[in-house]
């Protein structure tokens, strides 16, 4: 009786063997291959992707699949936007492989939509949704030549307190947007707050270089623009701009806020990290910023509406719906958008992740936030004030372009490297090598 | 010759069979020998095979699309306008391309002689009989290893003026901190600093692995010779890691010349424009600024100046070898 050992290294066997894990291999390639190409199963496949964040990817597949339920032979899966976004989408759309539907920031949405990677979704959005739209809202999406995305939700800014800091300035916090606190009154208040803390005054809520917007109402609320009318041409050397380009030096030379609270060489949320560990008395954030005072300070903090000053502005946070040119079945894509934007799912949305509604009818009280519904609802109130005209220049063709110029200078002007006058003809120049590419 | 009595082949040459055996025996297996022989003559291509599929199509095809496309104006990928040579002209006059190529500069000087000087003094030090002395070497490649991105983030925690080790540290023994990385006077520096860390290990180890390749006999005869240590470590030892260091030159520009994800993670190029390099700046053009034909343009001369910078290298060692 031949060995075991004998057995597996006869020629026999052993060429037996090799022709088998051939065949195998051969079989579970070209299996592989077949599952990559998406080859037609009669079921209609959508891909959405959405940045990852938990709780939202799991209410986007609860949506999802009840969108699934009411349409038969379809199917959703929630993919996770990886990486740094432009890099990813990019990349995704030259191998057609881009997913159905994305969600995609207001500042980032108008490259795409200039260059034909969107779908137009005039005629596959009801037409009332507009109605339930403010008009800067509706205009993230609605460009000339079509309709390149739904807004879903908003996250802007508002000011943040420390309740024993302004207990010991002993100052009013405004209870109504009409009250809320000038600069001068601000930057008073901020020096205040910075001798009582000993360290800072405020935070800024940046998160990275590619939060330099963040910083742009400020321009609108000293009444200026960063494009002018045009939407086309740089504005950053007028008056107004390079008075809020000064404004936010003194916060710096004054010592009111952490250099490592910058857009650009700041590393990461530094001013809600110091606001939360008790080195500053104020922070100027969005919504996101509550969880974490929630687990690290419950109780000890408030909030108040966003400081102005001529006008009032704030950030333009949240993020838009988009079906883009990969999609294989762009009709039932818009659908889902529509789905996904109605009234009823943008208030779940919004309840479930402690967003802001992009739709003008609903309130704090219609969504049932779980906790700090004022907040929201100041939030909410707040958001009306972002203008039309920032709303476009931020989500027109060059924004995404015209971001890194301002991560680059106001970087420089704030760590005292430039004048605000400086800042402001260099930024002008810089963003017009942009805007006449 | 193999050990089992046939020449290895090369394709194109006579193949010559030295089997042992011979006469009616050997003319027997003649078949055998002629299939052996075909197969002996495909088996290098099938060796090299899959290395140059790879290469194929992660490396040349890439290099072709990339030329290409540094003559089209294209803000994504695969419908660009053809615009001639006008992406290489804009690189002559663009103010950006001449600062990333200075900062470039500043931090390959930086951190390369830096980072073989450092590891080369390791690499003496630790091939002695020490205690510990493979938990030290392990120790010091452990940088090496880890992820740039995680280097990056761990560094701008231990280097944030507010709340960073770094700085906590020195105001422990009374001086004041530093701001590391939030002033353009000291962002390059401190850049320096983390890659010069993490790299330190790699060439501690490669030199390392030179040092035990010198004979002891000359170190030994050096020293009945009368030469001192510091003149045996000069004009021997030194020499002697010629070839190394040649390589580890080479390897370390090569690194700081790609070096992206530690000054993405750290300063995104900042503060201001004071850390950023030309890499850096590829990736900005193709994907913040959506200039995918400048990018591409960009990278080829990065291609370019590695290519120069090999080849003096080349030249360099090959003379210095002749001296030898």
């Amino acid at each position: 009786m031949p060995t075991h050992a004998a057995e597996i290294g006869s020629p026999a066997v052993r060429s037996l063997s090799r022709r088998s894990f051939l065949a195998v291999a051969g079989i579970s390639v070209a299996g592989a291959l077949a599952a990559c190409s998406g080859a037609p199963t009669g079921t209609k496949h959508l891909r959405l992707s959405s940045w990852n964040i938990p709780l939202d990817l799991e209410t986007y597949q609860a949506l999802a699949d009840e969108f699934v339920a009411a349409h038969p032979g379809t199917s959703v899966a929630v993919e996770v936007t990886t990486g740094q976004f432009h890099q990813w989408f990019i990349t995704r759309l030259a191998a057609d492989l881009a997913p159905d539907i994305i969600r995609i920031t207001p500042q980032q949405i108008g490259r795409y939509a200039a260059n034909g990677s969107l779908v137009d979704l005039t005629g596959a959005v009801p037409a009332e949704y507009q109605d339930d739209w403010s008009e800067p809202f509706w205009a993230i999406g609605a460009k000339a030549d079509g309709l390149f995305g739904v807004f879903q939700h908003t996250d802007n800014f508002i000011t943040y307190y420390d309740k024993r800091v302004i207990e010991q300035i002993g100052v009013d916090v405004p209870q109504t947007l009409d009250e809320a606190w000038r600069w001068d009154e601000f930057l008073e208040i901020a020096r205040e707050a910075q001798r009582i803390t000993g360290r800072y005054g405020f935070g800024y809520g940046w998160s990275g270089p590619e939060t330099a917007y963040r910083w742009m109402p400020l321009v609108y609320q000293n009444g200026g623009a960063f494009l002018g009318e045009d939407g086309e041409t740089p504005s950053m050397d007028t008056d107004a701009a390079v008075g809020a380009l000064d404004f936010g030096r003194r916060w710096y030379a004054d010592g009111l806020v952490s250099p490592a609270n910058m857009s650009k060489s700041g590393g990461g949320a530094v001013g809600r990290d110091l606001f939360t560990t008790g080195q500053t008395g104020l922070l100027l954030d969005n919504p996101e910023a509550i969880a974490a005072l929630d687990e690290a300070r419950p109780g000890e903090w408030g909030t108040t509406y966003m400081i102005r000053n001529g006008g009032e502005a704030s950030d333009l946070g949240g993020n838009a719906l988009a079906v883009t040119r990969s999609s294989k079945h762009p009709e039932l894509a818009a659908e889902l958008v529509a789905f996904l934007t109605s009234r009823t799912n943008v208030a779940e949305f919004c309840r479930q992740g402690n967003w802001l509604p992009a739709r003008s009818s609903l309130d704090a009280a219609d969504i049932g936030y779980e906790r700090h519904e004022a907040t929201m609802q100041q939030f909410i109130d707040q958001a009306a004030t972002i203008p039309l005209s920032m709303v476009r220049a931020q989500s027109g063709p060059y924004f995404s372009s015209l971001n890194s110029v301002f991560a680059d200078y106001l970087d420089l002007c704030f760590l005292g490297e430039l004048t605000a006058a400086e800042c402001g003809a260099q930024m002008t120049e810089a963003m017009r090598s942009v805007t006449t590419r | 010759m193999s050990p089992h009595g046939e020449t290895l082949t090369v394709p194109g040459t006579p193949t010559v069979v030295t089997d042992p055996g011979s006469g009616p025996a050997a003319r027997s297996t003649s078949a055998g020998t002629t299939t052996r022989r075909r197969r002996a003559r495909w088996a290098p291509y099938l060796f090299v095979g899959p290395a140059g599929l790879l290469f194929l199509a992660f490396s040349l095809v890439p290099i072709v699309i990339a030329v290409a496309l540094s003559f089209q104006d294209t803000a994504t990928l695969g419908d660009g306008a053809w615009v001639g040579a006008d992406n290489y002209r804009t690189m002559l006059s663009d103010p950006l391309l001449r600062t990333a190529l200075l900062n470039t500069l500043v931090f390959t000087v930086g951190t390369v002689p830096t980072a073989m000087a450092i590891g080369l003094a390791l690499a003496v030090a630790l091939n002695r009989p020490l205690p510990g002395r493979g938990l030290l070497r392990a120790l010091f490649f452990v940088p090496m290893v880890a992820a740039g991105v995680v280097v990056g983030v761990i560094m701008s925690w231990i280097f944030n003026p507010d709340y960073g080790v770094a700085n906590n540290a020195l105001r422990a023994v009374g001086l004041d901190g530093l701001p590391w990385l939030t002033s353009p006077r000291t962002a390059m520096m401190t850049l320096v600093l983390v890659v010069v860390w993490t790299r330190i290990g790699f060439c501690m180890v490669i030199y390392l692995g030179a040092l035990q390749s010198i004979p002891s006999e000359l170190r030994e005869a050096a020293a009945i010779d009368g030469a001192s240590r510091w003149q045996r470590f000069r004009r021997l030892t030194v020499p002697m890691l010629a070839p190394t260091t040649s390589i580890l030159l080479i390897l370390n520009v090569v690194f700081s010349l790609q070096a992206f994800d530690v000054i993405y993670v750290m300063t995104g190029g900042g503060p201001g424009f004071s850390t950023t390099v030309l890499i850096q700046y590829v990736f900005r053009s193709a994907f913040g600024d959506a200039r995918m034909g400048y990018a591409a343009a960009l990278g080829l001369l990065l291609v370019l100046i590695l290519l120069v910078f090999t080849l003096l290298r080349q030249r360099a060692t090959k003379k210095a070898e002749e001296l030898l």
